[in-house]
């Protein structure tokens, strides 16, 4: 568990937009050809008839979302419409003979029903919704969605329930001037439908066909697609839920989840996408795929097509087509039972875009790396149990039972290894139909009908052994003592059905996700803490830190792989070539980029902070350093020469620098600079290790450091002079030779990328200046100070978004996020520009190698509104108080620091 | 303790936790020591799976409460549900899988730190019938019903001693596990569900080790801050009716 990941803090609330394809089970991503499309975004008021039936007509709101025309009633419950425009055959102006001024469209679909829309906004806005309507027509018409469909609904076995006998619309659709391919006649339906269908036609679907009524229940089922549609075209009217609250009968099963899931839309716009995926594939192993291929033998085995190996390559396809199609989830133990129990109803490519829209829409983050889909709905679950049953909730806290432990698998695996295959399918139905809620209800009704018993239970143990005892005995009958035999022949799990959605009724998708959202942000916290926890106990050594020490180092580190996450290779190559379970255990490793964002968090010459006003605020903003001594930091560190450090080798090269001491200070210092490790600078490392210097030192005020190293150098080169070897052989290093130094070098010539300079006459050089003796002896190491990260800081949007751009595009939006600071901070900046009261001055300067020529500017007083300055003073005077209290060397005011920044960078903004 | 009597006759709980890494065979261990069986195709823990058996000692009889954790990554962050107040955890490694036990040292870094600080530890080699050259004579008829492709060396015990070909699989050698196991202060055993090798004497190592007394002790005393250290008291109902009635003292 070496991996530390991030990408929690990446979270974002779906837009309104979003939501809205959520609501509709439209795909969120319009695909590329697509995106043209979404301009014609509207929404319009309208009454919705069906088949010019005046009574059944329903008010409500139109949604035109290319490539979709949705439609929801007002209670958004009854009447809920999602086709796509390719769907639509015709669309005509209805004059209405005695409603005179009213606005109605009659739009006939493709299996012939015939829509009227009366929009009853106001005229303006109903032509508008016309046009646009008429325009996203034309697109689906150019990219030749239209023709698709006819392919398309050949693989729907509703198409065979329901065989195309009605001549009237053969007819239309050669006459309808949008459809052109109709050449062949379609004599037999049968003979040219080849429908998509599960392993249960060949291996038989689970239970007994009679006694699940398999004949009526298809026979309404034809009746009400008949007349209201099917898979593209399906209209949800209130009656389609009741006849789904019954069971959907096997045959038709897997097409009536990808329709009321959405994931039919899925499978049209991307034909062919999943054979693509498998053949690009083909041959290549993972993680997942080892994964997949343990769990294969063990998924539903007691269904006859899974001891078979037909069943387990169509399961094995799936799997690894999706894990391959999202390499970041890739595959997670639970799948493999979901996945097989779709496949008995549905094709492997309708089961792989189903999985999609379960993974990323209906169950999001259940399957992921850190599964916080799936312990967020655990808490939102007890949350509502404490709501809805806090006697059971109470009752639980006092015997300390969790209720996860029983309930995760329910909620992970939709409850198919948890209840007998028929039951479970059956709340599978009613999941794909109302949504997430289901697995609430139905989690709420168990208990509250088991609420006796589980007030007795003690343990968990005890609370697993009753839920297994309760899903064992779902089909026996629930009143077995009644004396009237109707109530007997009701069976427990139709009792649970109707205490989850008539007694749970108020638990909705809406109240789900404000659940989620109010517990979120504890979720990712705990899950972040755990990792940060097992982060620490897999170090091998924590040096000479304590453990809290250590804590903050791994949330420095963790923001700054926030703020600059391992590029996406990296990522893919973690994932595909072998995460937690191979031999070479990856760690989250980070390079240079992201490790200068964490030194500057930790040392304080790593960083130059600015003072920005903007008449609203002011507030210090950090950037970061670059130098090459940061950089020579980053190789000197990375010991095992991989380009990238991981949590320990961080932790290691602070441990060696910040417990220094003056000799060892000098002494990595030295080795540092030392490229070839030798134990000699050559001339032009002596100059790096000068400008390192410089680096580090250009925040302090005034000349002292300035003169510091500039005698530095001078000694350095007359004492490496001197002590040149006069017959190759290095002069010992002792007092003496200190002293001989003032005469002149016998060997002066000494290429600059010879061995010039050894450790000892750097440690005596270091040694002769008191300044330079302070830094090594004490700044140095208390230069790097391990300070708490403040958790706002890291919860922020991913770096490299313009910024601007976020703070015009979703200012309003996003500001109640936590996460948005710096977005709030460049809004306001904007305003101060605006008002010309912006203003940027670096609270440290940047004193480099070319400051030399213009020390004395630098420190000249320059005045302006002082009051502005002061945070930025107070910075800088901390930075030199630590300099020079410690040693008292040669101070200066430290006042000065704050004093010449207008000098600098001052930027009036209009 | 007024009630130690009484319990020597009524089965103590105990609560065992296993964990390792996945497919290592944890639920096949569990398998073999609950029902006496081996099933080449179980469905994948979710979560974890939770079984009883009965342990019988000399004097005394334990019932091991155990939960059988999923093993993918991915569940790890679950596992403190699972193992908080465990009395017993049984860390599980595929002795044909060097990369298994190092997983195992993690979870038992884990557990010493994070779980029961009175927690007994096994670390188990699993799948030796794979590496026939290691395995120890079986002391108990555990296996009843052999597996059919069950290593003929493991009938033999006889040959054992000279490795044969299989053993070339195996990739963690006993000596390293056991050294490892008597530095961190675990039990150590190697076992083969599959056999049954060293199953059950693995449960009853356990049940020998765990402090009995301590548990009826502290379930005996519910005084508030008596044993913060073993939270026993969510083990067994009966029990806990009778804590009830035992004084504060």
């Amino acid at each position: 568990m070496a991996t530390i990941s991030t990408h929690l803090r990446n979270f974002k609330e779906p837009t309104k937009e979003q939501a809205q394809r959520h609501f509709f089970g439209l795909p969120t991503d319009p695909s590329k050809e697509d995106v043209g499309t979404t301009d014609h975004k509207f929404e319009i008021n309208a009454v919705l008839m069906l088949n010019e039936d005046q009574e059944d007509s329903y008010a409500g709101k139109m949604h035109l979302l290319p490539p979709y025309l949705c439609f929801i009633s007002l209670d958004r419950r009854s009447v809920k419409v999602s086709i796509p425009l390719a769907s639509i055959r015709r669309v005509e102006r209805v004059n209405h003979p005695r409603a005179v001024g009213v606005f109605q469209l009659g739009l006939t679909l493709w299996h012939g029903m015939k829509l009227t829309i009366q929009l009853t906004s106001l005229r303006p806005t109903a032509d508008q919704f016309c046009a646009h309507l008429r325009d996203a027509l034309k697109i689906q018409l150019d990219l030749g969605r239209m023709r698709q469909v006819k392919a398309f609904v050949k693989t729907c076995y509703s198409e065979v329930l329901i065989p195309v006998s009605n001549p009237e619309a053969d007819n239309e659709r050669e006459d309808g001037s949008i459809m052109t391919d109709n050449g062949e006649v379609d004599g037999n339906p049968l003979a040219q439908t080849s429908y998509h269908g599960g392993l249960g036609l060949t291996f038989k679907f689970p239970g007994d066909a009679k006694k699940l009524r398999e004949g009526s229940k298809l026979k309404l089922w034809t009746t009400y697609l008949r007349a209201h549609g099917r898979n593209l075209t399906l209209l949800r009217y209130p009656h389609c839920t009741r006849l789904v609250q019954v069971g959907l009968p096997n045959r038709l099963r897997g097409e009536l989840w990808e329709t009321l899931s959405g994931s039919i839309f899925l499978r049209f716009g991307n034909p062919g996408v999943y054979e693509n995926i498998l053949a690009s594939n083909a041959g290549r192993t993972s993680t997942s795929t080892e994964e997949i291929e343990k769990d294969l033998n063990r998924s539903l085995p007691e269904y006859p097509a899974y001891q078979d190996e037909r069943g387990i390559d169509t399961l094995r396809r799936v799997l690894t087509a999706y894990s391959w199609k999202n390499p970041e989830l890739g595959y997670c133990q639970a799948m493999n039972i979901l996945t097989a129990a779709l496949l008995i109803y549905m094709s492997e490519e309708q089961a792989f875009w189903l999985l999609e829209v379960l993974c990323d829409r209906l169950l999001p983050g259940y399957y992921s790396p850190s599964m916080y889909g799936t312990l967020l709905d655990q808490r939102v679950f007890e949350a509502l149990v404490q709501r809805c049953l806090p006697m059971i909730h109470d009752h639980f806290q006092e015997v300390d039972v969790q209720l996860s432990v029983a309930s995760l698998p329910w909620f992970l695996s939709l409850y198919i290894n948890s209840m007998p295959m028929i039951f479970a399918f059956r709340i599978v139905d009613c999941f794909f139909c109302m949504g997430p809620k289901v697995l609430f209800q139905v989690g709420l009704a168990i208990l509250k009908i088991n609420g006796e018993k589980l007030l007795t239970v003690q343990d968990d143990g005890g609370f697993i052994s009753l839920m297994r005892e309760y899903f064992a005995s779902l089909g026996d009958s629930a009143h077995p003592k009644s004396s009237d035999p109707r109530s007997r022949a009701i069976i427990k799990f139709q009792e649970l059905l109707l205490v989850a959605f008539r007694e749970f009724s108020v638990i909705n998708d809406e109240m789900i996700d404000s659940e989620r959202r109010r517990y979120r942000g504890d979720i990712i916290h705990g899950i972040e803490s755990f990792a940060k926890r097992s982060a620490i106990r897999n170090l091998s050594t924590f040096g000479r830190f304590t453990k809290d020490q250590v804590g903050l180092v791994y949330d420095v580190l963790f923001k700054a792989l926030c703020l600059s996450p391992p590029p996406p290779v990296v990522m893919t190559k973690r994932i595909i070539s072998g995460t937690e379970e191979e031999n070479e255990r990856p760690e989250t490793r980070i390079e240079l980029q992201t490790f200068r964002l964490f030194l500057a968090d930790i040392a304080t010459w790593a960083r130059d902070e600015y003072l920005v006003s903007n008449g609203f605020q002011e507030r210090v903003d950090r950037r970061i350093a670059e130098h090459e001594f940061i950089d020579r930091l980053f190789f000197f560190w990375d010991t095992n020469h991989t380009g990238a450090l991981s949590f320990q080798d961080l932790l290691n090269g602070l441990d060696g620098i910040m417990f220094s001491d003056l000799m060892s200070s000098i002494e990595w210092f030295f080795v540092l600079h030392d490229k070839n490790k030798d134990g000699w600078l050559t001339k032009d490392e002596v100059l790096t290790l000068s400008e390192s210097l410089l680096f580090i030192f250009r925040a302090e005020v005034g000349d002292a450091y300035l003169g510091t190293v500039s005698r530095f150098m001078t000694n350095a080169f007359e004492y490496g002079d001197a002590l040149q070897p006069e017959n190759g052989q290095p002069a010992p290093v002792t007092p003496q030779t200190e002293v001989s130094a003032n005469s002149p070098s016998a060997n002066p010539e000494v290429a600059s990328n010879q061995p010039y300079l050894n450790k000892a006459t750097f440690r005596m050089v270091v040694l002769a200046d008191p300044l330079l003796e302070a830094f090594f002896d004490v700044d140095l190491p208390r230069s790097f100070q391990l300070l708490p990260v403040e958790d706002t800081t890291i919860r922020r949007n991913q770096p490299g978004l313009g910024v601007l751009g976020n703070a015009v595009g979703g200012f309003f939006s996003s500001f109640v996020t936590d996460d948005n600071k710096k977005i709030f901070n460049s809004f306001v900046d904007d305003m101060g520009k605006a008002i010309g009261k912006h203003q940027v001055w670096p609270s440290r300067c940047l004193l480099t190698l070319h400051l030399r020529q213009f020390p004395r500017s630098l420190s000249a007083p320059q005045s302006t509104n002082t009051s502005a300055i002061l945070p930025s003073k107070n910075l800088c005077a901390k930075q030199l108080v630590t300099f020079h209290e410690s040693k008292g060397a040669a101070k200066r005011q430290p006042r000065a620091g704050a004093r010449h920044r207008p000098l600098l960078h001052l930027r009036r903004h209009r | 303790m007024a009630d130690t009597s009484d319990a020597s006759q009524k089965p103590v709980q105990v609560k065992l936790v296993l964990l390792g890494e996945a497919a290592v065979g944890k639920s096949s261990v569990v398998m073999r020591f609950v029902n006496n069986e081996f099933q080449a195709n179980k469905e994948p823990t979710i979560g974890a799976a939770f079984l009883t058996q009965k342990c019988r000692l000399e004097d005394r009889v334990l019932r091991y409460e155990i939960w059988d954790t999923a093993g993918q990554e991915r569940f790890h962050s679950l596992a403190p549900m699972y193992y908080r107040n465990a009395q017993a955890a049984v860390v599980v490694y595929d002795v044909t899988k060097a990369a298994s036990l190092e997983k195992a040292k993690s979870w038992v870094k884990e557990l010493q730190r994070q779980a029961n600080p009175n927690i007994v530890i096994a670390l188990a080699g699993n799948k030796v019938d794979l590496v026939s050259g290691q395995t120890t004579p079986r002391a108990t008829p555990a296996s009843a019903d052999d597996e059919d492709e069950a290593d003929d060396a493991t009938a033999t015990p006889g040959e054992s001693d000279d490795a044969t070909g299989s053993e070339s699989l195996r990739q963690v050698p006993k000596d390293e596990a056991s050294a490892y196991a008597a530095e961190a202060g675990l039990l150590f055993t190697e076992i083969s569900a599959k056999t049954g090798d060293g199953i059950v004497e693995l449960f009853t190592d356990i049940a020998k080790k765990i402090p009995i007394e301590h548990i009826l002790a502290s379930r005996g005393s519910a005084a508030p801050g008596t044993s913060t250290a073993s939270r026993a008291p969510a083990v067994n109902l009966d029990d806990a009716n009778e804590a009830k009635n035992a004084c504060n003292c």
